[in-house]
């Protein structure tokens, strides 16, 4: 064993023993100094975030890292909860699967979010951490290199986080972006005050909208909202005239009749000089007679219909499933054959140093036995040499690396340990 | 080098953009990460190959772009090729090329029906045609891009009506900027195609006057047709201001931008399969030392 991991996410643990589990960056790094302690040798990466926490161990040769069951006795002690109670919930794994395991949770296809990119920030976090207190080292460099390098190959490659998922982001991405094509000469008019307007107001701001008003059947409601979000407030008296002015409409009013009718709406539109104009209308029950979104130059949504939009991302993101764990499993085969042929790099150095020092060995009698050759001449043999031993060398070397893609080539190994008389 | 420019020919252009074009449509079928490059590579290779072959006949033809109304096809779709390369760079998540290239490939194939005997000319006539042939090209050109404009805006609309999110490589401008080139092709259409019409008369005027070539009748075909064309542009872009402050405006423009693409079509076809004396050489015998045309074949 080369590799292991102890850990547990949403699927497993339950949400209040996952915040008990969670480790604050100073937690982390106290975590990190007593593996160091503990498992003198071996290297260690903690990976805490929301949603889940894993301890990845490697360790060479004589330094074996700790086994699963060790790892989650460790992050029990580390955080005071009994181990007892962590068993059931968290999982473990060795070589190749937690390999794969840290490959797909890099690539968000462990996440509760399938393909959400956070989590690629957090892995080159953790790693940071561990390079910080000492605990990293050359094997889970490897590791996590090629696991962030997975994840960039992941996301360009297939399609599994580029869809939005939640509402404020779709209605402004997909919806908003599809009518407008920029937002910072545009007026914007916030209906209500409920939260998903505020979230949706974060996105239209981060696509350039300045031009916000918000209008509320309270006043004071409204002032001490535009306040909060840094817009101006309005009348609801004149919301007809601001529908005149508006050039979209984010409406979470708690009312339970529509704010806007359509002969309202019509006076409305008459007088905007057939501008199009984009309604969000995230109220339950709606603001906006749906008849609404029948005239022309109106792009009417509904919070139904931003949700459909939402699902049929998401489906759109499982459908990309099978090719993201494609290139996992390729990654995985391509990041453990590489392992395997390090293993075999002492040897091959013995096998190397052998051979080029029986070849010195050959030259120093030749070049005693023919003292007329001049120093090109020389030069040239000596190249011969090494050219030949290169090219004896060539087909053991191919097939230890070939074999490597299928476990540690310890067969051939040995062969070559006994062939050429080679020491451990 | 020479010897490889002299080789480049129709096919090895024309296939380029058909690859390109297939690649493009492959996005609506599957994802890949180097499609994208490959689809820019065979587009480019296909503008350097489609250059060099104009520069070609401009160089050793004795002709120079417009002078033909093959020469001027090959122009038209030279433009509208390197216009798709350059929004496809700029714009890699919209599939310009599917509508772009089809009009690239049927102009070139327009060109190959079309005769490569320039037309005769000489030092007078020689800039009213450039003036002529130019203002044509602007105007089927700003055609060409309105009426794709038009259709992408009624394919968004029609994405945005139905209330589904963008289709996986499928991704649209804004309507907002659509209508916007829709609405600017329009009228650029319309006065470049008035300014080509209006140096065609003049251009027969001093054909009439010094003897040149033969003057084309009032009731030519071509004439027919471009005037049809120009009073079709100029009526679409009347329209189109008048709709422009109605909510209903933007669609209105884009209905109209694609019947405009149809009229263009219907013309090209009538001037590529109907008789005219347009660009023909004089039935009687010029001075001496004042035509400079090849003989040949007489165009079309």
């Amino acid at each position: 064993m080369t590799l292991a991991f102890a850990g547990g996410s949403h699927r497993t643990v339950p949400m209040d023993l996952r915040e008990r589990l969670a480790f604050s960056a100073e937690q982390a790094a106290e975590a990190l100094r007593r593996f160091r302690e503990r498992f003198p040798g071996r290297e260690g990466v903690l990976l805490s975030t929301c949603n889940r926490v894993e301890f990845y161990a490697a360790g060479e040769n004589d330094a074996v890292p700790p086994a699963p069951g060790q790892l989650v006795d460790f992050l029990a002690e580390c955080r005071g909860i009994d181990a007892a109670i962590l068993k059931p919930v968290l999982a473990g794994e060795h070589d190749d699967a937690a390999v794969h395991h840290l490959f797909a949770v890099a690539s968000g296809l462990d996440s509760m979010v399938l393909g959400e990119p956070q989590i690629v920030a957090q892995v080159k976090q953790a790693w940071a951490l561990a390079q910080e207190h000492h605990t990293a080292g050359p094997l889970t460099g490897e590791m996590f290199q090629a696991a962030l390098r997975t994840a960039k190959r992941v996301a360009t490659e297939t399609a599994i986080g580029r869809e939005r998922l939640s509402i404020p982001s779709v209605a402004v991405a997909d919806f908003a972006r599809g009518v407008f094509e920029r937002f910072d000469d545009k007026r914007v008019l916030l209906v209500g005050a409920g939260k998903m307007a505020h979230e949706t107001l974060r996105y239209l701001r981060e696509a350039g909208a300045r031009d916000v008003i918000v209008v509320n059947r309270s006043a004071a409601r409204a002032e001490d909202l535009a306040g909060r979000l840094g817009v101006r407030a309005g009348r609801f008296a004149d919301l007809t005239e601001e529908l005149v002015k508006a050039d979209l409409v984010v409406s979470t009013t708690g009312a339970t009749e529509p704010v806007v009718t359509l002969e309202m709406f019509a006076t409305a539109q008459q007088r905007r000089g057939g501008r199009p104009l984009l309604i969000l209308d995230l109220a339950v029950p709606r603001d906006f007679d749906p008849r609404i979104g029948a005239r022309s130059g109106v792009w009417l949504y509904s919070i139904d219909d931003l949700g459909a939009a939402c699902e049929a991302n998401r489906k759109s993101r499982q459908r990309e499933m099978p090719g993201a764990l494609a290139i996992v499993d390729e990654e995985t085969k391509r990041f453990m054959g590489d392992l395997h042929h390090r293993s075999s790099a002492p040897l091959i150095e013995q096998l190397r140093a052998g051979w080029t020092e029986t070849g010195e060995g050959e030259l120093d009698r030749l070049f005693r036995r023919l003292p007329g050759l001049d120093d090109a001449a020389r030069a040239e043999i000596r190249q011969s040499f090494q050219r030949y031993a290169a090219k004896l060398l060539h087909s053991p070397l191919t097939s230890l690396r070939n074999e490597s893609h299928s476990g540690p080539p310890h067969g051939l190994l040995d062969a070559l340990r006994r062939l050429f008389d080679l020491k451990d | 080098m020479a010897e490889f420019v002299s080789r480049i020919s129709v096919v090895c252009f024309a296939a380029s953009y058909l690859v390109a074009l297939a690649c493009e449509a492959s996005r609506l079928l599957f994802r890949s990460g180097i499609r994208g490059a490959v689809m820019v590579g065979f587009a480019a290779a296909g503008v350097v190959a489609h250059t060099l072959f104009i520069v070609w006949r401009a160089a050793n033809e004795q002709s120079v772009p417009l002078s033909s109304a093959y020469d001027w096809y090959l122009l038209a779709a030279w433009v509208l090729a390197c216009g798709s390369l350059w929004l496809t760079i700029a714009n890699p998540r919209t599939p310009i090329g599917l509508f772009m290239l089809p009009l690239v490939l049927g102009l070139i194939g327009a060109a190959q029906l079309s005769s490569p005997v320039p037309f005769p000319q000489s030092p007078a006539t020689q800039v009213w045609g450039a003036i002529h042939g130019s203002f044509n090209l602007a105007a089927s050109v700003a055609v060409a891009f309105g009426a794709i404009a038009g259709m992408m805006w009624l394919i968004q609309a029609g994405r945005l009506a139905r209330k589904q999110a963008p289709a996986q490589g499928f991704r649209m401008p804004s309507l907002e900027k659509l209508a916007r080139f829709t609405g600017r092709s329009a009228s650029t259409a319309a006065w470049t195609a008035a300014a080509g019409f209006a140096s065609g008369l003049v251009l027969n005027a001093v054909n009439r006057q010094q003897g040149l070539l033969e003057t084309v009748p009032w009731n030519d075909p071509v004439i027919l047709r471009m005037g049809a064309l120009v009073a079709w542009l100029v009526i679409a872009a009347l329209l189109e201001r008048a709709a422009a402050h109605r909510a209903d405006g933007p669609r209105t423009a884009a209905i109209l931008s694609l019947i405009s693409l149809g009229v263009l079509t219907g013309s090209i076809l009538w001037g590529l399969f109907g008789a005219s004396r347009h660009g023909a050489p004089p039935r009687l015998a010029a001075p001496a030392g004042r035509i400079d045309f090849v003989e040949g074949e007489e165009p079309r």
